[in-house]
């Protein structure tokens, strides 16, 4: 009997990691998702961006102020010069060219190569952000149900002052007051965004608590701690993985908005920054603006229909 | 004497949401208080352009608004004041906060409840229509920009907007008109852009809300029922699953209203420069204008958790099965 109990609850309690089978299994339920699928080649092709683009592009802070407002190419812009001495106005039209694919900003820099670098801040902001809010939500929702009584009381509540605390104000707040590091942004977006996520782990683990193959492994003798990290952590880690993924947008989206009302990192060319560039130089050069939301866009779409690919895979109940 | 029991929650609830507000009033005043900067910097930078002696002015001033005290000191001042109704003065425009409130709190509400309507209108009845024809072609497009909408950065949809209609087309200003007398045409107009620019998301959202709450009730047996009565397919849609839809709708509508009052409408307030109560926060926190933060703060707050018991209430009516005691 007891080796049958024990036999289950191993059985029972790996079912994601370490089991090829079922990870195939949601691979091939995520696959039959097309937008699922663009959303896992674009992210692919923006970690590769990331990773390699930087050594293939220019260098995003070099300045040239002859080279400045540039259009990208395929697109003309007017440029119109006021002579002091004939007290004339000549515009000129000026086309982009293959030196610079996407145009220049105000400064003569190259847009492309700060578009490259802006990916590799948003992607970095995002996992580390969002593996930070994970950690720390996965952590308080499992010891919230798990320990349950006063614990759980003091935990939920803490929880929910966190949730009422309006976060983007937060946010300001914070990055106002100890200074705009890209370091500390992505610390302080990933300790206040876990809230969330606690929630779901904590419903979740709850409801985990009270099924035969945890009354088992405790019956059997399992410590608090094996049966935390044996049998409740790797239940949720399906749920885990989707909130992951939905929430990294979220912060990504975080991070440009900071940026943009003039909190970002001075020092790193993001994608929030170029925008708040392009917003005041809209009727000189419009590129500088709309380059960087399209890749904004275009990320955070790819990691919404990911995560919505992923929630359907993980769900018995819809049939993808 | 059917709802005795609902007065009791209420105020159990309310006693709740003041200690919650009380805990998030006292870690903004010790954030923004335990900064470096002062709000007297800014006199001071007047000051040394014009030459004076910096240093016994900056006292004075720290004297005369009580920032030479100890922080807990002014913490307990701050608080007793909030608790007779003083909410402060506001040192970056030198008038009472509670004065500043009142002329800037109407930006922001029309902004929201315009988007909002906007918005619960055309997604609710988009997700409906979506849920009916689920997996025709029209709920493929309607998810996919559903998926769009929700994806949009809202501050840079902005951006487009006043590049699109108002740079480009010249349709629209580029910037929001304080001038313009509030119930009127012109202001309507000049609500367009910003509207659309916080409607979006909210819209985006609320079709993909609307449509899978709709889903959840279409296929249970009551509607077969409904069906096989011989009820027009009108009012098996309208009363039987919109109306069990109704619940969990309201739930997230509420729930994202709470996180959009702070989110969304801020930074477009930001982006058409409206001067709601998003912007003078804003403009309070680069000026270490304290009173000014903990007070919208507080405000923001106290309405995410006012809606929400509201919410929990509406509940009640909505379904008389849910009883909270």
């Amino acid at each position: 009997m007891i080796e049958r109990l024990q036999h289950m609850a191993k059985k029972v309690g790996r079912p994601l990691y370490g089991n090829r089978r079922l990870i195939s299994y949601y691979w091939e339920r995520t696959r039959r998702n097309k937008l699922a699928v663009f959303g896992i080649a674009f992210i692919l092709f923006l970690i590769l961006l990331g990773v390699v683009g930087p050594f293939c592009t220019m260098d995003p802070t070099m300045v040239d102020f002859e080279k400045k407002n540039l259009p990208p190419v395929g697109f003309t812009a007017v440029k119109s010069l006021y002579h002091i001495e004939t007290d004339e106005l000549t515009t000129t039209e000026i086309h982009g060219t293959w030196k610079h694919p996407l145009g220049t900003d105000s400064k003569g820099r190259d847009m492309l190569a700060m578009i490259v670098s802006g990916a590799r801040v948003s992607l970095l902001v995002g996992l580390i952000a969002t593996g930070i809010a994970i950690l720390i939500g996965t952590v308080i929702g499992v010891l919230s149900a798990y320990l349950g009584g006063w614990a759980d009381n003091v935990l939920m509540r803490f929880t929910d002052i966190m949730m009422t605390f309006p976060f983007f104000l937060l946010l300001v707040l914070i990055v106002f007051i100890f200074g705009p590091s890209l370091a500390f942004i992505v610390l302080v977006i990933g300790l206040t965004g876990w809230t969330g996520t606690a929630r779901l782990i904590r419903s979740e683990s709850l409801s985990l608590r009270t099924r035969e193959f945890v009354i088992a492994a405790r019956a059997l003798g399992a410590s608090d701690g094996r049966v935390i990290f044996r049998h409740l952590i790797p239940n949720v880690i399906s749920l885990i993985i989707v909130i992951a993924t939905l929430s990294i947008p979220g912060v990504i989206l975080a991070e440009a908005a900071l940026s943009f009302i003039g909190l970002g990192d001075p020092t790193v060319p993001s994608w929030g920054i170029i925008l708040e560039a392009g917003q005041h130089s809209l009727d000189t050069a419009w590129w500088v603006a709309v380059e960087p939301g399209i890749m904004l866009f275009l990320t955070v779409l790819a990691f919404n229909f990911l995560g919505d690919g992923l929630r359907d895979a993980f769900d018995p109940k819809s049939n993808v | 004497m059917r709802k005795s029991w609902l007065r009791d929650y209420i105020i159990k609830r309310l006693i709740y949401a003041v200690i919650i507000a009380w805990a998030i009033v006292t870690i903004t005043f010790v954030l923004v208080r335990a900064g470096p900067s002062s709000p007297a910097d800014r006199y001071l930078a007047n000051m040394t352009a014009s030459g004076q002696d910096v240093s016994q002015i900056v006292e004075a001033i720290e004297a005369r608004y009580g920032l030479d005290k100890p922080i807990y000191e002014q913490y307990a001042e701050y608080m007793v004041n909030l608790f007779h109704g003083n909410l402060g003065w506001s040192f970056s425009t030198s008038m009472p906060v509670i004065d500043l409130l009142k002329n800037h709190w109407i930006y922001s509400f029309q902004l929201i409840l315009l988007s909002s309507i906007f918005a619960a209108f055309v997604g609710i009845l988009v997700g409906i229509y979506s849920a009916v024809k689920q997996y025709t072609k029209t709920d493929y497009i309607a998810t996919f920009f559903s998926f769009v909408g929700i994806s949009l950065p809202n501050f840079w949809l902005g951006v487009m907007l006043i590049l699109v209609f108002s740079v480009k087309l010249g349709l629209f200003k580029t910037y929001y008109d304080t001038t313009l007398p509030l119930f009127s045409l012109d202001n309507l107009k000049a609500l367009v852009l910003p509207v659309m620019t916080l409607g979006t998301g909210m819209l985006a959202g609320y079709v993909r809300y609307t449509r899978s709450a709709m889903l959840d009730n279409l296929r249970k047996g009551f509607v077969t029922t409904a069906r096989a009565k011989g009820l027009p397919e009108r009012t098996v849609i309208g009363k039987h699953v919109f109306r069990n839809a109704l619940l969990p709708l309201v739930t997230i509508i509420m729930f994202d209203l709470g996180s959009i009052v702070f989110g969304g409408a801020y930074l477009t307030e930001i982006v058409f420069g409206i001067p709601g109560l998003g912007q003078i926060s804003f403009n309070a926190i680069f000026a270490n204008d304290y009173p000014v933060v903990v007070a919208v703060t507080l405000i923001g707050t106290f309405l995410v958790l006012l809606i929400n018991l509201i919410t929990d209430i509406a509940y009640t009516y909505l379904d008389p099965r849910i009883r909270y005691d």
